[in-house]
This record gives C-alpha cells, structure tokens and sequence, in this order.
C-alpha cells in the first residue's frame, strides 16, 4: 500500500509517495539523496543514523516514514549557513572528533539536540547524553573535546570560513600556482 | 503491508477486531521495526500514535497515571515520577539509549511483555494497574496478572492498553532498581531487581518487602516466598543471606547469549541482597545488624 506523505526536512518540504514499510533513514538517503546520515547497526543500538525530529534525537533506522509526516525532521545537512559550518562541525574538524567519519553525523546531531536543549552542559552531562553513540575510532575523548569547545565558546565558524576563503584567494592567484608548479 | 493511523481509541480497537491476528500494533516501534527488519512483516500495522489523550503523566490522587503513549524519555524527565515514583525513574533512567528513550513508549515496553523489559519489575512491585480497552468495554488488571508469558498479556490481539496507574509507595517507604548488563548504555538487562520496602512507625521491622525479578522467568515476578520470608522480621545479616537464596531459588533462569542460566541465579543473589540492604538503610538509617 503505498501513501502519499509530506515530509519537512531541514526547513524544505518533500511530497514522496512511499510503501509503508518504508523507514525515515531509507527515504533520506535513497529517496532525498540525503546521504549524510548513516546507516549502522539498523537495530537502533548504535546512533550513527541519529536525527532530531520535533527536537528530539532519534534513531531514524527504526522510524516509520510515513509516520514522521507533520514533523520537523533536522539532519546533518542542515546544519551548514552560506558556507560556515555549524560551531560542532568546525569543532570536529579541529579538535579531531573524527576518524572513519560513520558515526559523526549522529554523533553531531545526538550533540546538538543536547545544545538545543542546554547550552551549557558539563562533560559528564555530555557523556551520558551522547552514550547511545558509539564510535569505533577515537575512544570518544575528541568527540567529548569538540563538543566542550563549542560548550566553552573556543569555535568560530566564522573565522575558520574567512580562513578557507582566503587560503582559495592564495590558491587562485598565477604567483601562486607558478610555484606550486615548480615545487 | 497496509498501514493505518487511527485517530481514536474505537477506530484502532475495530481495526484491530478486523485484521486479528494479521494486525500488529506500533507505538514507538522500537521493538516492532526491529522485528518487521529481522523477523516477519505483519499484514497490517496500527499505529495508535496519533490517537489523542492517551500521552500525559499526572497525578492522581494517591497515584500516578502515566498514559500508556508517554515515552519513556517523558517518564525519566517528570519531576513527579522522579519524586514519588524513584524505583520506575531509575528503570526509565538506565533504558537503552537516549535515541530510543525518545522514541519508545512505556505502554509499548508493557506489551512487549519481554521477560527483560525494563520498566515491568519496577511496575510489578509498585503494584501499578493497567487501564485495558477492547471493543466490547473498558477493565482495569494489575500488572501482577497481565503477563502471561514471553510477548503475551491479557490484551491478545483486541485490547490496548491506554494508561497505567501506579499508587505512591506508603510513607517512609524506599524503593531501589538495580540491573546487571555488561554495558551502561544500550544494553538488555541481563537481571533486574526492584526492591520496595516499608518500615514499621518506629523503623525496626520491615512492615512491608516488595522484591520484583525481571529477565529471569518467563514473564517478570515477584520473588513472593522471600517477600513472606521477610515480612514483620528485623533485618539481620543471617536473614538478608538466607532471602537472597530464597529470591535466587524462586527464579528460574534461561541461559541464552547473554549469560547462563546458573550466573543469573548468581547475580539474583547479590542484586537482592544489594537492593534489601541499601533499602533498610535508607529506610531505617540503620545498618544491617
């Protein structure tokens, strides 16, 4: 039986018409091509397909598409304005939270809807909000870092984008690519 | 598979009395994806969700009615329950992960009727009630009669269950859930033990011991023959021994990939005997003598 269903997906309105057996996390991907949130374990004890909906970090391999008309789904891409990174993604990247990469998307969202919720929150209050989040790579203490970063103000994203600009205004200059050359 | 979103409780308890045993019903599906995933597809699925008036938890006299659509991240955050409701808190608290505390219902771990399901020795020994609806009227079951086995209730395929009503422990009362699993977070439990106990007015008798053992039957128990053992009796470490056996004995563990029978029986043992002993102390400000 299919079902006609509007999704609202980081602010944009999606009207798919989907079996409905269909899962949120399958109709992301394949449906929206919204390939950042990943598929683990696929039994909901992992987090690495973690996305909020109406606020709240879920699993989206065990939620029913059809189910989540009306709702506010946020995911991974969402997250970027006009080219800056969200503060949990520049944290990540310069505080190392990541390695493979599989987990970070639901680690970043299972962060931020802590974010939303309190911006302050210590480190054992992270721990234990983010323990549905298993990471095979960084034995956790980067993750835990770059969130603390952005609890502790040290991100901007907003200089790290003026940053990458100027480096691209360097690399795009014919000085620059003559010694590039020779190098 | 069809699948229906009813709007009230009538229409889901007709299309339930409609598809039988074809039809599945989905809550927060937590258990319910996993099985469509791994084991079989249901002919339909009743997703009860959207059906109003069954959420909420409030007080109630001298009881808590939790709708049967409260999520368990909605049970661990209500002050009430964390207030006069510790034993359940501290169930909801240690519940898988936040992902799924988000998302599954306290109805839907009730009706999974898993012998490990979390929140049911709590209930158990809360003496809590279930509100069940069919088609034909509406009954109130305590808990102590609703499981029937593994995934069974009274329910059978008609009924749902739409609130639970769980009465505050009597004055002076302390209760504990201590669970054994390897991990924190995530994990099944390989034991859970609740523990309720009531002193006498003058705090040298236990007037009244609850002792609940989930993940060691085949549907969650009250350890009754050790609860007889203790009632009206000072706690001593002679009987504190002798009731943990006695909890140990009256279940009757599987052994599956989680753990042997026999280690279960082990941490039985020690969870009784942890959980009367942090109980009595708390509740009498005595140590066991």
């Amino acid at each position: 039986m299919k079902k006609k269903v509007t999704l609202t997906v980081n602010g944009e309105e999606h009207e798919i018409e989907i079996e409905a057996n269909r899962l949120l996390l399958q109709v992301l991907r394949d449906t929206l091509g919204l390939t950042g949130t990943k598929e683990g374990c696929s039994i909901g004890v992992c987090g690495a397909c973690s996305v909020i909906i109406d606020g709240r970090v879920v699993s989206s391999c065990l939620t029913l598409a059809a189910a989540c008309a009306g709702k506010k789904i946020e995911t991974i891409e969402g997250l970027a304005e006009d080219g800056r990174l969200h503060p949990l993604q520049q944290a990540f990247i310069e505080y190392g939270g990541f390695q493979c990469g599989i987990c970070t998307p639901g680690q970043i969202m299972a962060a931020k809807s802590l974010l939303d919720e309190n911006p302050k929150p210590t480190e054992d209050e992270v721990k234990e909000w983010m323990s549905g989040n298993l990471c095979r790579c960084t034995g956790y203490y980067k993750i835990l870092e770059a969130v603390m970063a952005v609890v502790n103000n040290k991100i901007d994203p907003d200089f790290a984008f003026r940053k990458r600009e100027q480096t691209a205004k360097i690399q795009s200059l014919d000085v620059y690519k003559s010694v590039a050359k020779t190098n | 598979m069809d699948y229906f979103e009813p709007k009230s409780l009538d229409e889901a308890l007709s299309l339930l009395a409609k598809h039988g045993h074809e039809a599945k019903v989905i809550a927060g599906g937590t258990d319910v994806m996993v099985d469509i995933k791994y084991k079989e597809e249901p002919g339909c699925l009743v997703n009860i969700k959207k059906i109003s008036g069954l959420g909420g938890i409030q007080e109630n006299g001298g009881s808590l009615r939790i709708g049967s659509l409260a999520t368990i991240r909605d049970v661990e955050t209500s002050s009430l329950v964390r207030d006069k409701l510790p034993v359940l808190w501290e169930s909801a608290h240690q519940f898988a992960s936040l992902q799924i505390r988000n998302t599954a219902t306290i109805g839907g771990n009730i009706c999974r009727a898993s012998p490990s399901g979390e929140t049911l020795a709590p209930l158990l020994v809360l003496e809590a009630k279930g509100k069940l609806a069919f088609s034909e009227g509406e009954k109130t079951e305590p808990f102590m009669s609703f499981f029937q086995g593994p995934g069974k209730t009274s329910l059978g395929t008609k009924g749902l269950l739409t609130e639970i009503d769980v009465p505050f422990p009597a004055e002076g009362s302390r209760g504990v859930y201590l669970k054994h699993a390897v991990r924190g977070a995530m994990d099944i439990a390989m034991v859970g033990v609740a523990v309720l106990i009531t002193p006498d007015a003058a705090r040298n008798t236990l007037q009244d011991v609850r002792i609940g053992l989930g993940a060691v039957a085949p549907t969650p128990i009250r350890a009754s023959k050790t609860e007889a053992l203790l009632r009206g009796k000072s706690l001593t470490v002679a009987l504190l021994k002798e009731a943990a056996a006695m909890a140990a004995a009256e279940s009757s563990p599987i052994s599956d990939q989680r753990s042997s029978g026999e280690y279960r029986r082990w941490i039985v043992e020690a969870l009784t005997r942890r959980g009367l002993e942090q109980t009595w102390k708390a509740a009498t400000g005595k140590e066991v003598a």
